[in-house]
């Protein structure tokens, strides 16, 4: 027990001393530079996540109080917090015109981030409700995306286990992930029509390009060969909302949104998962159905790995052409 | 295949050591539940796929809970999972009632299995928490379980989202089975 105290006591004395040294070693640096943390920060890391995350560390570790709020203000405040700031650490805005452009820039990613799990929340905490004619047409456009060809019967119908649902009412898939999942899943079909079409497909049948005529014959009558479309693209949204509200996306928001991170760029993310997973999903070639939690698994961890590379973004085929900022 | 070997290594740990395997159909409750027993956060769910595995530690007992998807594209593989079951948990959306024959049938072949013949059996009435949910007695009638001869069984009403009526009853049953384990 006492020495559970002591090495507590020694990390305690150590943490002080770290912070003390780190003080001292900004203060010697900045009087050696002329320059402050933040104005070190701006002119010799590119911007992009690399610039954003230290400029963020540094503000929230910061001992002014302005600095270590200044990461949740209302984006309409950022222009007058940028001038406090500048004012704090007494840098001539003349002298440095860039300085006060840059971190307005990170700021606006840093608290549009903070807004966007905000938002993502309040989406999954609103349920499904058949009664909402919004949430209604949303669902039906779903099934017009995915399936142009063949109408929907009816509402209430077994069809909608042809995408992926349990059921013949969607309503209760939704679940955890209320509309959120929805909307995903309805962006998804949308703005990246063939890939979902695509992933749809194999979805029914992932492994028929690999068997054999008799084989596949075999395989036909175990029902349960692929993934349920809809059900899985609910739980890659539980798998993009965990690496947003983790703070796991903002290697990817920092380097993709030129300001604020928005709903689309979550959207166009789980796009990306969606495609990554499939494909991921095929590598694995797992026996069945049961195995999903373990590649699910698997597959959060690789992406978890590639966000802790500065440079990575998780951009699906069809924004790639839009403009990459920071790439 | 890999499932199998976990099995094996179950069994071979020290007594007291209890598998619980929880079916039933798509939405009835039964991942909620799992969280519930694991007292973990409820508000995330989504639609198993596959299966969920969770060990709680009650009472001297080491409870493994096997939650396997109720979608009935998976109910095929649910054969599986049969093998040493000590109870099995089957529950009901006491609330969807169009689907109360679906859930007699299910349960009904459940209770003919060979590899389940005499595992107790414990049925949550779940959803009480609903205004549209049917008492325990009116689905115990429904689904003829007073012509269980064969094993041990129990009708619980309960809410997995409120954990009402999870907990405390779910020992009770286990005290019954626990001779013969």
């Amino acid at each position: 027990m006492s020495s559970r105290k002591l090495r507590m006591f020694v990390q305690v004395c150590l943490y002080f001393y770290c912070k003390c040294l780190w003080r001292c070693l900004k203060f010697v640096v900045r009087k050696l530079t002329g320059q402050c943390e933040l104005q070190r920060i701006c002119y010799n890391t590119k911007p992009g996540a690399a610039r954003t995350m230290k400029i963020e560390a540094s503000l929230k570790g910061s001992k002014s109080k302005r600095l270590q709020t200044s990461v949740s203000v209302h984006p309409d405040a950022i222009e007058k917090t940028i001038d406090d700031i500048m004012e704090l650490k007494r840098i001539n805005p003349d002298i440095n015109p860039q300085l006060g452009v840059s971190l307005q820039a990170c700021l606006l990613q840093i608290v549009g981030y903070r807004n966007l799990i905000a938002e993502v929340e309040k989406l999954r905490r609103e349920p499904y409700d058949s009664e909402n004619p919004q949430h209604e047409e949303m669902l039906l456009k779903l099934w017009k995306c995915l399936k142009p060809n063949s109408p929907l019967k009816a509402r209430i119908s077994k069809q909608w286990c042809e995408i992926g649902f349990q059921g013949d009412d969607p309503k209760t898939d939704f679940r955890g992930m209320g509309l959120l999942g929805l909307y995903n899943l309805a962006y998804f079909a949308e703005w990246d029509t063939e890939i979902a079409q695509q992933v749809l497909s194999d979805s029914l049948h992932p492994k028929y390009s690999q068997l054999s005529k008799a084989e596949w014959e075999k395989k036909k009558f175990d029902k349960a060969i692929g993934y349920s479309f809809a059900i899985v693209g609910i739980n890659i949204t539980d798998l993009a909302y965990n690496l947003l509200v983790s703070g796991a996306l903002k290697t990817h928001f920092y380097n993709v949104a030129p300001e604020a991170p928005t709903l689309t760029h979550f959207q166009q993310t789980f796009c990306y998962l969606m495609h990554e997973f499939h494909k991921f999903w095929i590598e694995e070639d797992p026996l069945d159905i049961m195995e999903f939690n373990r590649v699910r698994e698997k597959f959060h961890k690789q992406i978890l790995k590639q966000l802790q590379n500065p440079e990575m973004a998780l951009c699906p085929h069809f924004a790639a052409s839009e403009s990459l900022i920071n790439m | 295949m890999g499932l199998l070997s976990i099995l094996r290594k179950l069994k071979s740990a020290p007594d007291q050591e209890v598998r619980i395997l929880l079916l039933g159909l798509d939405n009835a409750g039964k991942t909620t539940l799992l969280k519930q027993l694991a007292s973990e956060d409820i508000s995330h769910i989504t639609p198993t796929q596959g299966f969920n595995i969770k060990s709680v530690q009650s009472q001297g007992f080491k409870l493994n809970v096997w939650d396997i998807g109720g979608q009935r594209k998976i109910r095929p593989y649910w054969r599986n999972y049969f093998e040493n079951t000590d109870v099995l948990i089957y529950v009901i959306d006491s609330a969807d009632r169009k689907r109360f024959e679906e859930t007699g049938q299910e349960l009904a072949e459940l209770l003919d299995e060979e590899k389940l013949s005499g595992v107790p059996v414990l049925i949550f009435a779940n959803k009480q928490d609903l205004l549209t949910a049917a008492p325990a007695s009116e689905i115990a009638e429904g689904l003829n379980l007073h012509t269980i001869r064969d094993r041990v069984w129990q009708i619980q009403s309960c809410s997995a989202l409120s954990g009402e009526g999870v907990q405390v009853r779910l020992w009770r049953s286990l005290a019954v089975p626990a001779g013969h384990l």
